[in-house]
């Protein structure tokens, strides 16, 4: 098991935002973590990367307990967010951005090959690779996001709303190369309110509300899940 | 926004040339060869040094001089303005913390020269001025720390609550220990910086601030070179990341409470740099001296040069202090214009904000953070 969440809870302020989480990722995964706005899929993403502090329960990685690491020192051991609504450095170049990614690495050979390899991934940042990250257009930061958060070379990336305010066709795309990411073997946790896109290319799902975890199953078998069809995929 | 989101946002997008980082006048400066970028900046630092004589200047020079206070007096205020507004820049432009209690470090600076050079003090060391510098710069990183360490969870608004509150804490302090710190009644006789001259008159006296202004360059410069190394190291990328947003930062490994304290403590070393200076050619220090008001105007000098551009802070903090001293001695309402002088900068804040919210002399990263911050607040 690569991560693993034991019965998390979460508090901001008096409020109580996670109720008790536990979900665990095995190498290789996807794991897609759908729920609708407010139920906390930022919140436990929050918890993961270090961003809040827990209040009770544990959080394990690698075989390691991170519940009290600090934020920075599990981007150390391997897990990289790529923040909600994008957080690209918007005065900062595209190759700056990537850069960052790369801001924990010492590995100056390593760096340029996986430079290569986003490049690569995600050529429309290669055209821009100058230009200041805050002109890009919404679909660009999101790939650029992306791409900073593979430069940290993680064993688990977390994706937050990758396909937030993407159009349609973007979408797709962007779906596309985090499966393809994947196949190159780092294992991904994404949260997505898109929960049709998420659950048909996730190996498994979790189906959060209001700060519990209320479902879960392969990808396939929440896709067909007919309370999760009505809640979350719009079919009746 | 929306689901038109593939679309450029901003015209800069189809103008690839125009989206450059950290362009402005710096780019157009490093745009120029080699040879001729040192050439203009030997000329800048050589015509700093001779602004003491700028009175012989024919047409333009006496233009220039103030007529309230003799020249080089206001050429020394205008160097360690600059250095005040050098040092808020570490905090304010580098690493985008409001800082509003800025003169608290300049008040630490001054007051530890007082206390261990002064014959006032209670501690009666009377060191010289040159012994008193490596401790001040101590207890300013010290007073940095100090005041960072708990307050730098703190985000925005509250951080700026916070050290506004450490500054009148300092001042607060004087004024009620009348045989510490002194108060109203202050510290006399603090010494000069050290040498003299071959009829033995001393160099740094009372008659001639000369020779004060041009230790004030010559530390500017050293304290320009440092943080240009700094700016471009490690840690000022990561002042960088953590300015741009500084969640993102987070979860890229940037221990930001460090560099944060880090951003604090440079700061509180080159504004305790500048009490030190102040204490030595002034030679008097009270508690009157460290209003909040100064606080605002340095902040105010950055802002209006250019937040993030050391260029800019060095002409900001010109400014705010030269502008009012050339308007001493002009009578305006029966009073000295000297006396407006807030008034004035009030005014001038306010229109640089409407029509040149990067200031003077911008960098065009600035500029683009703060488009980029105006789309968070109103997406469209």
């Amino acid at each position: 098991m690569l991560l693993e969440l034991d019965n998390v809870t979460l508090l901001y302020g008096r409020i109580q935002a996670l109720h008790g989480i536990s979900l665990t990722v095995d190498e290789g995964e996807i794991v897609a973590l759908i729920g609708a706005n407010g139920a906390g899929k930022t919140t436990t993403m929050r918890a993961i990367s270090g961003l809040r502090p827990v209040a009770s329960g544990s959080i394990r990685f690698n075989g390691e307990d991170i519940t009290r690491l600090r934020a920075d020192l599990r981007v150390v051991r391997g897990l990289c967010q790529s923040p909600e609504g994008r957080g690209v450095f918007p005065g900062m170049s595209v190759l700056d951005n990537l850069d960052m990614g790369a801001y924990t690495r010492k590995d100056r050979a390593g760096i340029a090959a996986d430079l290569e390899r986003v490049l690569t991934l995600f050529p429309r940042l290669k055209e821009r690779a100058k230009q200041a990250g805050g002109t890009l257009s919404g679909g660009e930061q999101q790939m650029l996001a992306v791409g900073r958060a593979l430069m940290s070379r993680p064993k688990l990336l977390l994706l937050d709303e990758p396909s937030m305010g993407l159009a349609p066709m973007l979408i797709q795309q962007i779906f596309d190369i985090i499966t393809e990411i994947n196949q190159q073997g780092t294992t991904i946790l994404l949260v997505e309110q898109n929960a049709q896109q998420a659950l048909s290319r996730a190996h498994r799902g979790y189906v959060l509300e209001t700060g519990n975890i209320v479902r879960s199953g392969t990808g396939t078998e929440l896709l067909h899940d007919p309370a999760v069809k009505e809640a979350y995929l719009g079919v009746a | 926004m929306t689901t038109t989101a593939d679309t450029p946002q901003t015209p800069e997008a189809t103008a690839p040339s125009q989206g450059k980082p950290g362009g402005g006048l710096r780019g157009r400066l490093d745009s120029l060869p080699k040879p001729v970028r040192w050439a203009v900046l030997a000329l800048l630092v050589a015509g700093a040094y001779l602004l003491p004589y700028a009175a012989d200047v024919p047409v333009l020079g006496p233009q220039l001089v103030t007529e309230g206070i003799d020249w080089a007096s206001a050429l020394f205020n205008v160097s360690y303005f600059v250095l005040l507004a050098l040092g808020l820049n570490v905090v304010v432009g580098f690493a985008g913390l409001l800082d509003l209690g800025y003169v608290g470090f300049y008040a630490v600076g001054a007051y530890t020269v007082a206390l261990l050079a002064s014959g006032d003090s209670v501690f009666g060391t009377k060191w010289t001025w040159l012994a008193t510098i490596p401790i001040a710069i101590a207890i300013a990183l010290f007073s940095g720390l100090i005041l960072g360490w708990p307050t730098l969870r703190l985000r925005g608004d509250y951080l700026a609550i916070v050290t506004l509150g450490f500054a009148e804490i300092i001042r607060i302090t004087a004024d009620s220990t009348p045989d510490f710190l002194r108060g109203d009644q202050g510290f006399t006789g603090i010494p000069h910086p050290p040498g003299t001259f071959s009829d033995g008159t001393p160099v740094f006296g009372v008659r001639d601030a000369t020779p004060y202004f041009w230790l004030g360059v010559t530390i500017i410069i050293i304290v320009v070179l440092a943080l240009r190394n700094l700016e471009r190291s490690r840690v000022g990328r990561s002042w960088l990341a953590i300015r741009e947003d500084e969640e993102a930062a987070e979860v890229m490994g940037v221990r930001t409470v460090k560099y944060k304290l880090w951003a604090f403590a440079i700061g509180a070393c080159v504004g305790g740099l500048g009490g030190v200076l102040f204490a030595g050619q002034n030679g008097f220090v009270n508690s009157a001296m460290f209003q909040l008001q100064l606080s605002i105007l340095v902040l105010a000098g950055v802002v209006m040069g250019g937040s993030g551009n050391m260029a800019g802070a060095i002409l900001g903090g010109a400014l705010i202090s030269y502008i009012p001293d050339r308007l001493r001695g002009t009578q305006i309402l029966d009073r000295d214009a000297y006396e407006y002088r807030y008034l004035l900068f009030g005014v001038i804040i306010i229109l640089i904000m409407i029509f040149r919210p990067q200031g003077l002399i911008p960098s065009r990263r600035r500029a683009l953070e703060l488009k980029d911050r105006a789309r968070e607040v109103a997406p469209q």
